[in-house]
């Protein structure tokens, strides 16, 4: 193993952009902003990070691509548009991630397995056409750098459906029935920086650590999902 | 009388400089940084451990542990290294009574007489000393093994040097994913005498690890003779994981300072150098086959 100059964990968050959300762009924006504040104020846990945000519906759009938080001087904003294609979301990701950690170990660094931080408001409009790339992604073997998913679902979302989408049944939830889905937004990207927090410290210990916290307002989708 | 710079030395860029929070009300048997240092006729030893930098900055305490010392009777020196896992609830405690239990036994081997040191008893014993202490912790007469490692888990790496008609003989075992190299100090070159825990090729950093009280039924064991221009080398992950290969800034800053050993504190000072994103507690300890200067 030759002499590295860090260890990082690559983070994405995967955001619904498709038309439903529209009533939440400022909920979205704020929590991205809040996100990247969040991690500017927090040098030990950015050195060992780097971000990238995705917008999804049709396509995926790059917000913000992989990049060092204490150095990122811009702020990325979502954009609403489209319907909710998940397939795009994990045909981009099948691509990207392996692209990112090539560059990444190019520029000298080691990562961990990577994150994924899933928010949708709907179900996936293209029905099953995302569990193709979602089983590939997500295959260790197929995939070496197959990320952990996280998958957090509000409004229409199903909870069988994050249960499907994350990659441990502990790492899906849910919005409680009748919250308030402009304060869910908020919970996701809070819960996503204090997860962020707990894992660094975590990383590197001699521990296969995600630290997953739950947002407030939201459920373990595995116990709404009736078997 | 002037004061020696004693910030942190940088290798490459270095992390941001803060005042480190306290590690816990009930830490306070586990300093921020330990080192000790000493010669025989034979062998100078140092030693270090040194809190990292996210345990510092998030308050936390030094989970690693390291124990050493000398058995006059047949001139070795002995050894323990252990780096507490940190899903454990009191992992510094786990290490410290692991590297305890480890030299405890050790010091019995070589009172009982020559020949291999049995290296699988000194795991057994130091498995059975976690769960001795889990059973006083949880006030349990048969804690299982999950309770055990909740509290407890650790990586070891024991053994001693001794020496013999054909120069300094190494004996060492170890658990986890700590290391041990043979430092040329002519050369420069680190060769490691575990096999690394993550491969080069290796897409993502694995970081799991089969810790004790956990004894595997293979476990790795191996001798190797010390000579000069070489030193031993034996470190948990917060040395290794930086050091990788040992041809990089990391290597060059510890070959520079170990051609002699260097006093205890400035060995300790080394050993905390600030490296971007490695931020893990380090131990190192070190075992030149000669003494130190007198």
């Amino acid at each position: 193993m030759a002499e590295t100059r860090g260890v990082l964990l690559p983070a994405y968050v995967v955001a619904d952009e498709s038309a439903s959300m529209g009533p939440y762009q400022r909920e979205l924006d704020e929590g991205v902003t809040s996100l990247c504040e969040g991690l500017r104020a927090s040098p030990m846990l950015a050195a060992k990070l780097r971000l990238a945000v995705l917008g999804f519906s049709d396509d995926v759009q790059v917000r913000l691509a992989v990049a060092d938080m204490r150095t990122e001087t811009t702020v990325p904003r979502l954009q609403i548009r489209g319907l909710t294609r998940y397939r795009s979301a994990f045909d981009d990701l099948l691509h990207r991630i392996p692209a990112d950690i090539r560059w990444l170990r190019s520029e000298g660094y080691r990562v961990h397995r990577p994150v994924v931080f899933f928010l949708s408001d709907g179900q996936p409009t293209d029905g099953d056409a995302w569990r193709a790339p979602h089983a590939e992604l997500t295959d260790k073997y197929r995939s070496p750098a197959a990320p952990n998913i996280v998958a957090c679902g509000i409004g229409d979302a199903e909870a069988r459906t994050m249960v499907e989408v994350a990659t441990r049944p502990e790492f899906a939830f849910v919005a409680k029935a009748g919250a308030d889905l402009g304060q869910a937004i908020s919970e996701f990207f809070h819960a996503l920086t204090a997860s962020l927090v707990a894992s660094s410290q975590a990383l590197g210990s001699g521990e296969p650590t995600l630290v997953v916290q739950r947002p407030e307002h939201f459920t373990l989708a595995i116990d709404e999902v009736v078997l | 009388m002037t004061v020696p710079p004693w910030g942190r030395i940088a290798v490459g860029t270095p992390e941001p400089v803060f005042e480190p929070r306290p590690p816990g009300p009930y830490a306070f048997d586990h300093p921020d940084t330990a080192c000790d240092g000493w010669s025989t006729d034979r062998f100078a030893l140092r030693l270090a451990s040194v809190r990292g930098s996210g345990h510092r900055y998030y308050g936390r305490p030094r989970q690693d542990a390291a124990r050493a010392t000398a058995h006059p009777g047949t001139g070795s020196v002995v050894f323990a290294v252990a780096d507490g896992v940190s899903s454990a609830a009191e992992a510094e405690y786990g290490a410290t009574e692991a590297c305890r239990a480890a030299v405890e036994r050790l010091l019995h081997l070589l009172e009982a007489g020559p020949g291999p040191l049995d290296l699988a008893s000194v795991v057994t014993h130091a498995a059975e000393r976690l769960r001795e202490l889990a059973r006083w912790r949880l006030q349990s007469a048969d804690p299982a093994p999950a309770e055990v490692a909740g509290l407890y888990a650790t990586t070891l790496v024991a053994g001693a040097v001794r020496p013999g008609p054909e120069g300094a003989r190494v004996e060492l075992c170890r658990v986890g994913d700590s290391g041990a190299w043979l430092l040329d100090r002519a050369e420069g070159g680190y060769l490691p005498l575990f096999t690394a825990k993550n491969a080069p090729e290796a897409v993502v950093v694995s970081q799991t690890v089969s810790p004790l009280p956990r004894v595997p039924d293979q476990l790795e064991q191996l001798t190797a003779q010390l000579a000069a221009p070489d030193l031993l080398l034996v470190g948990t992950d917060g040395f290794g994981d930086p050091l990788g290969d040992g041809d990089g800034q990391v290597g060059a800053h510890f070959t520079r300072a170990l051609a002699t050993p260097p006093p205890p504190l400035g060995f300790g000072h080394l050993l905390d150098f600030s490296r971007e994103t490695f931020d893990d507690d380090r131990t190192l300890l070190a075992v030149w086959p000669e003494a130190g200067p007198r």
